[in-house]
């Protein structure tokens, strides 16, 4: 009950945080500038209009989708950290915890209200590309549980890192940090062909950092045939796995350091 | 019957990460406080009365020493099902309602909020914010704010409730109204930890005092132990020959007044004092013991050498 008061009043607090709300207006204004010439497009007429139409709108959504994406990612570790740190910013964590609940119990509630928000994230975006597809007269056909779930584990990641890292610093370097974490991790990805780095720190650094790769919903969507690579799902169950392990080594570890920090107003 | 709060030879030493610069809030702080008291904790800004009750909240870590809530350690999720809080400056989800807020307390001390509108609606009527209702707590007054603050910390009926500074932003009239509802909680037998430096109220309603100064416990015990511990007895009489001021009254403070002759002498000699007026064919108009107040006693402590800097 109580983890659960906490989830929906730091829902309820996300929904009007202005700087949530100034990120989706900026993503909303991103995504319609890139509709605009798929639009353009559809309402020309004629066999050569109708072939331009069929090779612009798969990989623009598919450069939609690693856009929302990656943004998510950024939301999610933006929200995770500013909840923590606003409750102590504003001295509400006083209130909170003087009644009987446990400094993780905090953490979970905010935790999962964060989820809750890129969960309805999740399912906008979702039913963005599936709008997108039909303005471009495609289909997309996956199973759409690919799409909500992988996002979400990622999700999950990167809000569980930006809780751990607010426990101990600013939000805004916590914020910046998980940035370089997300270039980082992209940048050792197995499919990437840079080569600046040697291979001994390549390999450390992609054991250590998450693998957005790994817990990608694009490595199991042919975008530009807008198909669902088959997958056997032990792969699914290893991905996945793998990704909420992560979370939950973060969040753990933010427990233990938030358990035992000393609480004041910041 | 034992003690509600404890705190033994509790010392607090703050220290930066990476720095050898120790600062030290609270030096070796003990005290008892019983059930159904109401304790007065005072003391000048920085003296370490808002760390202290961090501490007794469960926020802070004491670095020495051991402190006790109704028997457990601070932050004991059964202890805090006892304690109501008023952090100083409380601070709140400023797109709640004060009835949302009401219910979300509720929630987290494990209550179901679903039957709780006549506790709610009588809680806002006794913090005077009824007809607020549909307010958000972001257009309150400081005032109303810190009225929703003390309605939150007796929302379950706690057997003791922590205030750190709560008539903070008062008005005169919401000043007496808090005191009137302290003086109610305190008829209740509930026990009430009250950090303040509005004295004279303060006064009003303590049984106990501590005070603190530069993280040290420089006086403790009961209001009228302390007031009158020091305090003297004044005779008027319509005169004092010298010969008296040499002899029996020559430890005595003699003034003249407008209605006589002040004379202030030790409570233990007043007797003596007053035989010796008597007998000189003195009239002794008045005797009226001498009670230092409050705020005298405050400031005589935090003055005293080795006090507030």
């Amino acid at each position: 009950m109580r983890i659960r008061a906490i989830a929906l009043n730091t829902f309820s607090g996300l929904l009007r945080n202005k700087i949530i709300i100034l990120f989706c207006a900026g993503i909303v204004c991103i995504l319609l500038l890139m509709l605009t010439p798929l639009l353009v497009i559809r309402n020309g007429r004629g066999a050569q209009n109708a072939e331009m139409m069929q090779m612009a709108v798969l990989p623009l959504i598919a450069s939609m989708m690693q856009l929302v994406s990656g943004f998510g990612s950024l939301l999610a570790a933006w929200a995770a950290a500013d909840v923590i740190s606003s409750e102590m910013r504003s001295g509400t964590v006083l209130a909170v915890l003087a009644r009987p609940v446990r400094r993780w119990e905090f953490l979970l509630g905010k935790f999962l209200g964060v989820q809750l928000m890129m969960l309805i994230f999740v399912v906008l975006m979702l039913g963005l590309n599936y709008l997108l597809a039909w303005i471009g007269g495609a289909t997309i056909q996956t199973t759409p549980w690919v799409l909500i779930v992988y996002p979400l584990v990622r999700y999950m990641v990167y809000s569980a890192l930006g809780i751990l890292l607010v426990t101990m610093m600013h939000p805004i370097l916590a914020f910046c940090i998980v940035l370089v974490v997300m270039i980082a991790s992209s940048l050792v990805a197995p499919g990437n062909p840079q080569s600046f780095m040697p291979d001994w720190l390549r390999t450390g650094i992609f054991y250590v950092l998450p693998s957005s790769n790994l817990l990608s919903e694009t490595r199991f969507l042919t975008i530009t045939r807008a198909t669902l690579r088959a997958a056997v799902w032990t792969d699914h169950v290893t991905a996945l796995t793998y990704g909420l392990d992560y979370a939950l080594v973060c969040f753990l570890l933010a427990a233990w350091i938030f358990h035992s920090r000393s609480l004041s107003r910041d | 019957m034992s003690a509600v709060i404890e705190f033994q030879h509790v010392t607090k030493v703050y220290q930066r990460l990476f720095s050898e610069e120790k600062l030290a809030a609270l030096s070796d702080v003990s005290f008892e406080m019983a059930p159904g008291q109401v304790c007065a904790f005072l003391g000048p800004n920085g003296a370490g009365k808002t760390t202290s009750i961090s501490m007794l909240m469960g926020f802070f870590f004491p670095t020495s020493g051991q402190i006790r809530v109704f028997g457990r350690p601070p932050g004991d999720l059964a202890s805090k099902q006892q304690i109501g809080f008023l952090p100083e400056n409380f601070a709140f989800h400023k797109f709640l309602t004060a009835p949302k807020l009401l219910r979300f307390h509720l929630q987290l001390a494990g209550r179901n909020p679903n039957n709780a509108g006549s506790l709610i609606a009588d809680l806002l009527n006794k913090v005077k914010l009824n007809g607020f209702e549909k307010l958000k707590i972001g257009k309150y007054s400081r005032g109303m704010v810190q009225r929703i603050g003390i309605a939150q910390a007796l929302l379950c009926d706690p057997k003791l409730i922590v205030l750190d500074e709560p008539t903070s932003g008062l008005d005169p009239a919401g000043r007496r109204e808090v005191l009137q509802l302290l003086t109610q909680l305190k008829a209740e037998g509930k026990t009430i930890f009250l950090s303040s430096h509005i004295l004279p109220e303060v006064e009003q309603i303590a049984d106990h005092v501590i005070i603190i100064n530069r993280g040290r416990m420089v006086r403790s015990g009961s209001l009228r132990e302390l007031l009158t511990s020091d305090g003297r007895v004044e005779i008027l009489a319509d005169r004092v020959p010298d010969d008296l001021r040499q002899s029996v009254l020559r430890d005595a403070v003699v003034e003249p007044g407008p209605n006589g002759v002040r004379v202030l002498v030790d409570p233990a000699r007043k007797r003596q004092a007053v035989e010796a007026l008597w007998a000189a064919g003195c009239d002794v108009i008045a005797m009226t013991p001498q009670r230092n107040t409050l705020e005298e006693l405050f400031l005589k402590e935090v003055d005293a050498p080795g006090g507030a800097q």
